[in-house]
């Protein structure tokens, strides 16, 4: 894959192919590395990542806990500054700034004062985009995600299923093209989560934004991805990297077929290695 | 409406219970009334002299309600002036508790050296009592954001004034409030204070006159004022903080 898009960024510098000159990536991750220094113990926690998104990609990350991937969403949103390495998105170095991106912690964080409406708007508030015109388009989804009659509630009367859709819908509604959702279904049930990945699947293919992704599940993973990024222990690197070939729109059904289940075989054999491993450093 | 009563009914048995305690003593004991006197002896003087009294009550609530906004403002002023400039903060805060030793009592008589006897210095008094536990109590909540949220809106890209408005601000409401509920109940006692200092009217003045003439049922006439005048003004506090804090979970107790 990576031979592929750099094919075609060759063929953009001849000149006379102007009319297909593909858009740079929507995000370019090259060389980050990371390391905390705490009580002069100092931790590695990102090895020289790199990775792409290109436009209207869905990418995902998997690796084991604490291997760096939130730290990595720091980074990307110009949170934390990288030790070494850089951040481009569309083509320019975006390395260190913020408000580029449009995020989904891992952890709801959703403003306890606001109700979930004004909740899931504040994104671009903060942009400064003019809000009436969004409120509308709010009232809509919350409709959409199953959370209607909870505009005027507040975070805390919703349950924690309830709270992680609502964040979610704070980072599509942002005004930022390429979406970082960091474990967006971890705290929901079996039955709902799977719900949520078919409707976020829907959404995707109708929408098509660029989207990096956190996730444990390689079921969920594969279903979604164009592309998944398999991370080592920490210090996180990218291990592998795996292109996902099934055909869009995709279906759940093809998580039953015979290739879905031997790249999730590999996929979960890579992960087993690499939480041994740590298991094993750390032992 | 159930609940304001369960929540009333235990302090109301614990007031009567004391009152009752008190009168028996009294009758008991043959305590001298200007000594102390018993409930009913204040009871009665109360109503024997009840208009009296409401023209000093009125103007001590009057210099309450001049001098409490103004101190619980420049609290706040301090506390977001110290909050916004950390340099303020290293300057001052050390100063600001160093001022807190100084016996708000001790400083009226400057304060009429200063000022003469008009209303000003009646207001410096209340503000010195009031300002204090409003800045500490909102810079303690101004700080004490909560990190992820900060984070997202770091990454959401907020400048400084969007975090303070959109975060820090409504994340220290509960905090604030707290703060000016203790200033509310300073506020009655600093406008007393203060009318010791100097004054035709008020429930300070009113003691004074009392405590020469040593009319102790009086006295404490002046104290219940004081403590119900008190009461309300917290009331007050306690309902606003209610409607602009109604976002919080209530803890179920
Ligand atoms: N601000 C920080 N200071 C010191 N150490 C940190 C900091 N942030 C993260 N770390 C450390 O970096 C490591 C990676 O953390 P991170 O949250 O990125 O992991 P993760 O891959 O997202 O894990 P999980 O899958 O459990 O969410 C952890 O060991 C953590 O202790
Ligand atoms: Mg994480």
């Amino acid at each position: 894959m990576s031979e592929e898009t750099q094919i075609q960024h060759s063929t953009t510098e001849t000149p006379g192919s102007s009319q297909a000159v593909p858009a740079p990536p929507a995000l370019e991750v090259k060389g980050i590395s990371k390391a905390y220094t705490e009580r002069r113990r100092v931790t590695s926690v990102l090895n020289n990542v790199s990775l792409k998104v290109e436009q209207q990609e869905f990418v995902s990350i998997v690796g084991p806990s604490g291997c760096g991937k939130s730290t990595l969403f720091h980074i990307i949103g110009g949170l934390e500054q990288p030790d070494a390495g850089t951040i481009s998105m569309n083509g320019s170095l975006v390395t260190g700034q913020r408000g580029e991106i449009s995020y989904m912690p891992q952890q709801p964080a959703l403003f306890p004062w606001r109700t979930i409406e004004d909740n899931v708007l504040i994104a671009g508030e903060i942009k400064g985009v003019p809000q009436d015109q969004a409120r509308e388009e709010a009232r809509h989804w919350l409709a959409k995600v199953g959370l209607s009659g909870f505009e005027r509630a507040y975070p805390h009367m919703l349950s924690g299923g309830m709270q992680q859709r609502a964040a979610f819908l704070r980072a599509l509604l942002a005004p930022q093209e390429l979406m970082l959702l960091d474990e967006p279904f971890s705290a929901l049930d079996a039955l709902t989560r799977s719900e949520m990945q078919r409707w976020l699947l829907e959404l995707w293919e109708e929408n098509r934004r660029s989207v990096l992704f956190i996730t444990h599940n390689i079921e969920e993973a594969l279903l979604l991805s164009n592309r998944i990024y398999v991370f080592s222990g920490r210090p996180g690197s990218v291990l592998h990297t795996v292109d996902i070939p099934f055909p869009r729109p995709r279906r759940e059904e093809i998580t039953d077929s015979p290739e879905f289940l031997l790249l999730k075989r590999q996929l979960s054999q890579w992960m087993r290695e690499e939480q041994e491993k740590s298991a094993t450093t750390k032992g | 409406m159930r609940s304001t009563w369960k929540q009333l009914w235990p302090p109301l048995v614990a007031v009567i219970f004391l009152l009752t305690g008190w009168q028996l003593a009294v009758s008991l004991f043959h305590v001298e009334a200007w000594i102390l006197p018993s409930p009913t002896d204040i009871i009665r003087e109360f109503n024997a002299n009840a208009t009296g009294i409401w023209v000093h009550t009125l103007a001590t609530l009057r210099l309450t309600l001049i001098g409490f906004p103004i101190g619980t403002a420049v609290g706040l002023i301090i506390a977001l002036l110290l909050h916004l400039l950390p340099w303020t903060r290293r300057a001052f805060y050390p100063l600001l508790i160093l001022s807190q030793n100084v016996p708000s009592i001790a400083l009226a008589p400057l304060l009429v050296i200063w000022f003469g006897f008009g209303l000003l210095p009646k207001i410096i008094l209340i503000t010195l009592v009031c300002f204090f536990p409003v800045a500490v109590a909102t810079m303690s909540g101004l700080a004490q954001s909560d990190g992820i949220m900060l984070n997202y809106m770091k990454m959401a890209g907020a400048g400084k004034w969007q975090i303070f408005t959109k975060l820090e601000l409504p994340s220290s409401l509960p905090s604030l409030f707290s703060g000016v509920k203790i200033s509310a109940t300073y506020a009655v006692m600093g406008a007393v204070v203060a009318e010791w200092i100097g004054a035709d009217k008020g429930i300070g003045y009113y003691m004074l006159l009392q405590k020469s003439a040593y009319h102790t049922d009086r006295m404490f006439v002046a104290i219940v004022i004081i403590v119900l005048l008190s009461l309300v003004l917290f009331a007050i506090i306690a309902l606003l903080e209610k409607w602009l804090v109604r976002w919080k979970p209530r803890r179920n107790s």
